[in-house]
């Protein structure tokens, strides 16, 4: 008895192409790391050197978003293809991306407890965008407990797929759009750009956008790997089935 | 820190976003506890915390996957 060919997973090769790749993304990120450390910042009051936060608070919710909107991509293809793959694509995709969305929560809070929120003791201040983005992690966290709940695979597939469709749906609005209709902490509400106060020192954007495609480097990495890792468990449990 | 009870920052906790210069008055008192360690160097230590949450997130990441890369070779051989 062997799976139908379309549930195939066979071991990929990942030859010099994905080698160079995670040469490049390790070396992008110490980069970034270095520059994020020691770069020029705009010396600004009350923010001082967390300005550096900049380069890693800030890209956390980037990947959060291209982590999800991979997951939805799969999701969708899941859907029109019933191909197992595309299931294991958007679980592993929708998990990494969760994660670095709960170091964007932690690293915020961290960040304004000690800045704009020196001497209240206050961890959790409630703006806007903190209230709404642990409620859209909520909601990312929610797929998880869906895809636990249920134990048959393509049932477990195909209610999990839809409910990410949903959720990627709700994360721009959530973590992007309210909240910037709002009075926050965060740069860009009552519909400013957002990065005003960087035109201080214009290498900050420099160093930005390159933090921003160092985490995205970090993500597929981590990624890809989590993809490998669920293959070969389902592999393993294919051959169990066929020798059982 | 230590507030007197009835310091309006300790009330109104809006103030550090609404004026700006309320949540710098906060400032100038001396810091306590963990403050006292995070504020120092001009608050580099805050960087140093945001950095270590994602890199110690990374590495249990990794290490979950690691364990689970574990247990899949084990059944594979066996």
């Amino acid at each position: 008895m062997t799976p139908p060919d379309r549930d195939a997973l066979p071991i990929p090769r990942y030859g010099v192409g994905f080698r160079l790749y995670r040469i490049v993304a390790a070396v992008w990120v110490t980069v970034v790391l270095v520059l994020g450390l020691l770069g020029p910042i705009s010396k600004l009051p009350i923010l001082e050197h967390t300005a550096r936060n900049l380069y890693f608070h800030v890209p956390m919710w980037f990947t959060l978003l291209l982590g999800w909107l991979i997951a939805g991509f799969h999701s969708l293809r899941y859907l029109q293809t019933g191909r197992r793959l595309h299931d294991v694509k958007a679980e592993q995709a929708a998990l990494v991306a969760f994660v670095f969305g709960l170091f964007g929560l932690v690293t915020g809070t961290i960040w304004a407890r000690f800045t704009w929120y020196v001497g209240t003791d206050i961890w959790w201040n409630s703006d806007p965008r903190q209230v709404m983005v642990a409620v859209q992690l909520l909601i990312c966290a929610a797929y998880f407990v869906l895809r636990g709940a249920l134990d048959e695979p393509r049932r477990r597939g195909r209610l999990a797929a839809v409910y990410a469709l949903f959720a990627t749906l709700t994360l721009p609005f959530l973590t992007y759009v309210l909240p910037r209709r709002m009075a926050s902490l965060h740069p860009g509400a009552e519909g400013n750009p957002a990065f005003s106060e960087m035109d201080i020192a214009p290498e900050m954007r420099w160093v930005f956008y390159s933090a921003v495609v160092g985490f995205f480097l970090l993500f597929g990495w981590v990624y890809t790997t989590r993809v490998r890792m669920r293959r070969a468990e389902l592999l393993a449990e294919d051959r169990a089935v066929v020798h059982a | 820190m230590q507030l007197a009870p009835d310091a309006p920052a300790a009330q109104d906790t809006t103030v550090a976003v609404l004026d700006p210069e309320a949540a710098q008055a906060l400032t100038t008192q001396p810091p306590q506890g963990i403050e006292r360690v995070m504020l120092a160097e001009d608050k580099l230590p805050v960087v140093l915390a945001v950095v270590l949450v994602i890199w110690l997130g990374l590495l249990l990441l990794l290490y979950r996957t690691d364990r689970r890369l574990a247990r899949v070779e084990r059944d594979l051989r066996s």
